[in-house]
């Protein structure tokens, strides 16, 4: 019973991680970039859906609200993505590979201090420098359903159909639409995509856009699940959320859902590890171990889609 | 990209030479005078520019300026050049007048931050920007001199290690007058002035006239800057508050050091650096003799600090053994992996969640002071009359520190082990191929690095008389890296520069102190944006992250032959 309760929290944390992990994946199979300011993308998402929700007038907490505080946390991220894109990375595209990672981290630390700083400076907004209660919709929040002896959070199962929509629309996005397959010839061979009259800029972007609205569905979804959100949330779930693009094999779209998946159901089988090492408070060194060890033995990760060669 | 339509163009600046030159001297006169006009309507902003005819010191800094923009140009039409030696006297106006304009823009700034609005600003301080401005015009109007060659002259023996002296002294001096300023804005106004003197040095090829003594008295050299050193805490008049920042200093600095060996020379990016600082600073308290620590063994200090560093440096051989398998980015993350581990194992080893060992989260308070052959660092003594305080003592002993740092990285740097860092650096697989150890350098890359950081952080743990986890979070790793990264990667000056820096601006900027932040990290988005190389760069870095650059190429090439060794490839 242990077990299955601990696979459904680790399924629906998982699912939290495949949809952040996406958009290190898009944009590492582009243009070879660690993304160090994704978590933080996430992080914006989630502040853009609180906004949403403050800004309606009232305390109401129907579940009408959810589209419009997912639409205002989308194009907050989507368009805080875009900036970075254009104004921290692209002048550094042919820069050696350490200058843009440094970049990323400078990124990182700059859009945490810009939330925890200017958040709360707007009349009628919470202050940001502590952890800031995130509203409870309706429906998707409240007493959790109970299957006999499981408890299965509603939140947690709206994060796990939120991926799988998020899922289906990626695939058709990737393989069916003329934009989605541009992308895939660009992380094939950018040159001869260029070649081909393919716009690599704007492929680059719409890599970026993507994660970031995917960053947002999963800000939200973490503020129903944990309640609340605050500006450091980014920085471990990004990290968790990497450790998931890699362990599914980097730039394999799939690979980050599936590794997503794994890393959430290993981090809450590790819960159930008994004696010293194991319990709640070793879950994140048993998953960075299982990065490490992914990257030392199987570094075209699970599902592995091609060893790329960084130099 | 974005492109500035170039205003003054080569053919414009032929045709304006001799006007841009009386231009550039006018300037410069103006903004001499003006230093006796007020120029903020308060007291209170700066350090008092509201008198008509005594200047303040930071007033008397842009007279300095000033005249040093109109001397320069007037030297470059009367001075004839005397056999191959040049002197890029334009280079060095140039220089002047941009610091200049720069340095009054920020004090102008600063003045109107710390009154409320451009309106305390008083009519001085606008001749003053005028001048500038006028100055600054006229120099980009004058045609650019040939590189200053001033690198191959020589004095006498005597005269140049006198010269040693005084630079030593004059920089002793700087601090020491930097350190004393309490305002803000003052403080950044002096950082901009010396930056801009120093500027000012280099194009006019006193800095490859320094460099040349330097190299020819190094040892005079070596030992006048451990003379300054040493002579500082005697200048803070027994006040600690100062010397607390230095030890600060000294020990990011020590770190920094250590992080350079792995990053700048051997280029394995390591995120995760600041462990290994903390493994030191919790080895060093766990031996200690604090009633929290839980070993029950207390080993005399020495053997703590070989212990410290044997710990660290076995860690930093279990991170770097995945570099077997993984390089480039991966590596990176395996690092920042390998540092959250540390963290959370840290916070674990409670008695609760693991074995007691650091008390968690709380970690372990009251570790006593050293005492070293009956000398104990906690209480102050008085020599020659002025008192040195608890943070002075600390600060002899992380100078000795410091030294053995900078000493091995320069022995390794210079070593067979250095080259093969640089070729593997370079091109790893060429270098394999042709027989260096790259697994083993590697490896003893992160170390080496580890070790310097472990014996760090031993004397890190006495000095801060607590140890605690949360002193060892990613953001420390990062501002290592900046610091390698914003000084010049693979160089000792600029890393010693770059976290004097990074250290000290936080302490004086205490007026921002809630946006440091976000300015460190705007700052290190701008630095990679225009000089990825860092402040002080090495050349063959600086060549590194300027592939396409012929010019810079053939420039370095020529100063090659000159000079005969690559700047900054030693010290």
């Amino acid at each position: 019973v242990d077990i299955l309760q601990q696979l459904i929290n680790g399924l629906s944390l998982g699912a939290l991680y495949a949809l952040i992990a996406v958009g290190y994946t898009v944009v590492y199979g582009i243009i070879q970039l660690i993304n160090f300011a994704h978590g933080e993308i996430f992080m914006i998402g989630a502040f853009g859906a609180l906004t949403a929700w403050i800004l309606i007038p009232g305390e109401s907490l129907g579940i009408w609200q959810l589209p419009i505080m997912l639409v205002v946390g989308m194009v907050a991220a989507v368009g805080t993505s875009l900036l970075t894109e254009r104004f921290a990375y692209r002048p550094l595209r042919n820069a050696p590979r350490l200058a843009p990672l440094i970049t990323a981290i400078g990124v990182s630390v700059f859009l945490q201090e810009f939330i925890r700083l200017f958040y709360g400076r707007i009349p009628g907004f919470p202050d940001a420098k502590r952890a800031i209660t995130f509203p409870q919709i309706d429906y998707v929040t409240g007493p959790a359903i109970q299957l006999g002896p499981i408890t299965i959070q509603r939140a947690a199962l709206f994060t796990i159909i939120a991926l799988v929509v998020c899922w289906v629309f990626l695939y058709v996005f990737v393989n069916r639409t003329r934009m989605g397959r541009a992308m895939q010839a660009t992380s094939q061979d950018p040159d001869t995509a260029r070649l081909m009259g393919i716009n690599v800029d704007r492929i680059i972007m719409v890599a970026f856009a993507l994660g970031a609205a995917l960053a947002a569905v999963a800000g939200l979804a973490w503020g129903l699940r944990y309640t609340n959100i605050d500006f450091r949330m980014g920085f471990l779930a990004g990290l968790k959320a990497f450790t998931a693009a890699v362990l599914g094999g980097i730039g394999n779209i799939n690979g980050a859902v599936v590794g997503g998946l794994v890393l959430g159901l290993v981090e809450g089988m590790a819960t159930l590890i008994p004696g010293t090492f194991g319990g709640s408070a070793w879950k994140d060194v048993w998953a960075f171990v299982l990065l490490i060890l992914v990257l030392v033995f199987r570094p075209q990760g699970l599902l592995g889609s091609r060893v790329v060669d960084r130099a | 990209m974005i492109t500035v339509p170039r205003l003054v163009t080569p053919e414009r600046q032929q045709r304006s030479d001799p006007a841009g030159g009386w231009v550039a001297i006018a300037g410069g006169v103006i903004l001499a005078a003006s230093a006796f006009l007020p120029w903020a309507y308060s007291f209170k902003a700066l350090d008092g520019m509201t008198l008509l005819g005594f200047p303040s010191p930071l007033q008397y800094l842009g007279l300095v300026l000033g005249l040093l923009v109109a001397g320069l140009v007037v030297c470059s039409r009367r001075i004839k050049p005397k056999g191959k030696i040049r002197v890029g006297w334009v280079r060095g106006a140039k220089a002047a007048a941009t610091g200049a304009l720069v340095y009054i823009a920020i004090i102008i700034l600063s003045i109107a931050v710390e009154l409320g609005g451009l309106i305390n600003v008083v009519y001085g301080g606008w001749v003053a920007l005028l001048g500038a401005a006028i100055a600054f015009a006229g120099t980009r109007l004058m045609i650019m001199d040939k590189p200053a060659t001033l690198a191959q002259a020589q004095l006498r023996p005597t005269l140049e290690i006198l010269l040693v002296a005084v630079v030593m002294g004059a920089a002793l001096f700087a601090t020491a007058f930097a350190l004393n300023i309490d305002d803000g804005g003052a403080f950044v106004s002096f950082i901009a002035f010396l930056g801009a003197f120093v500027a000012v040095l280099f194009r006019v090829g006193a800095m490859g006239f320094l460099s040349g003594v330097s190299q020819r008295h190094r040892k005079v050299l070596i030992l006048a800057a451990f003379v300054v050193a040493f002579l500082f805490p005697f200048t803070q008049g027994g006040s600690d508050a100062n010397m607390s920042i230095a030890t600060q200093v000294i020990i990011f600095a020590a770190a920094a050091m250590g992080l350079n060996i792995t990053v700048g020379l051997a280029g394995l990016l390591d995120l995760g650096y600041i462990a290994f600082l903390g493994a030191g600073a919790f080895t060093a308290a766990v031996l200690s003799r604090s009633a929290f620590a839980t070993a029950d063994i207390h080993p005399p200090f020495i053997v703590v600090v070989l212990i410290a560093g044997a710990v660290s440096a076995t860690l930093g051989l279990i991170i770097g053994s995945p570099t077997l398998r993984v390089s480039g980015d991966y590596l990176a993350i395996v690092t920042l992996a390998f540092g959250e581990i540390f963290r959370i194992s840290m916070i674990n080893l409670d008695g609760e969640a693991g074995p007691n060992i650091t008390h968690g989260s709380n970690g372990i308070p009251a570790i006593p002071d050293l005492t070293l052959f009956g000398f104990d660092f906690g209480r102050p003594h008085i020599v020659l009359g002025i008192p040195l305080g608890r943070f002075s003592n600390y600060y002899f002993l992380l100078l000795v520190l410091i030294a053995f740092v900078i000493l091995v990285f320069v022995r390794l740097n210079n070593s067979r082990i250095g080259r093969g860092w640089v070729a593997i650096r370079e091109d790893e697989k060429a270098a394999e191929a042709m027989g260096v150890n790259v697994f083993g350098l590697k490896l003893f890359a992160f170390a080496s690095g580890a070790f310097l950081a472990g014996i760090a952080g031993a004397v890190k743990a006495h000095q801060d008389i607590s140890v605690t986890p949360d002193q060892y979070v990613f953001l420390e790793s990062a501002f290592l890296l900046a610091a390698v990264v914003l000084g010049g990667m693979g160089t000792v000056l600029g890393v010693l520069v770059g976290a004097t820096l990074l250290k000290l601006l936080p302490e004086k900027l205490r007026f921002v102190s809630d946006f440091r932040l976000m300015i460190f990290a705007l700052l290190l988005i701008i630095m990679m944006r225009f000089r990825p190389e860092g402040m002080i760069p090495s050349q063959r870095r600086q060549l590194e992250f300027h592939e396409e650059d012929e010019e810079l190429a053939e420039r370095i090439d020529e100063e090659v032959e000159q000079t005969g060794a690559l700047k900054g490839a030693g010290i």
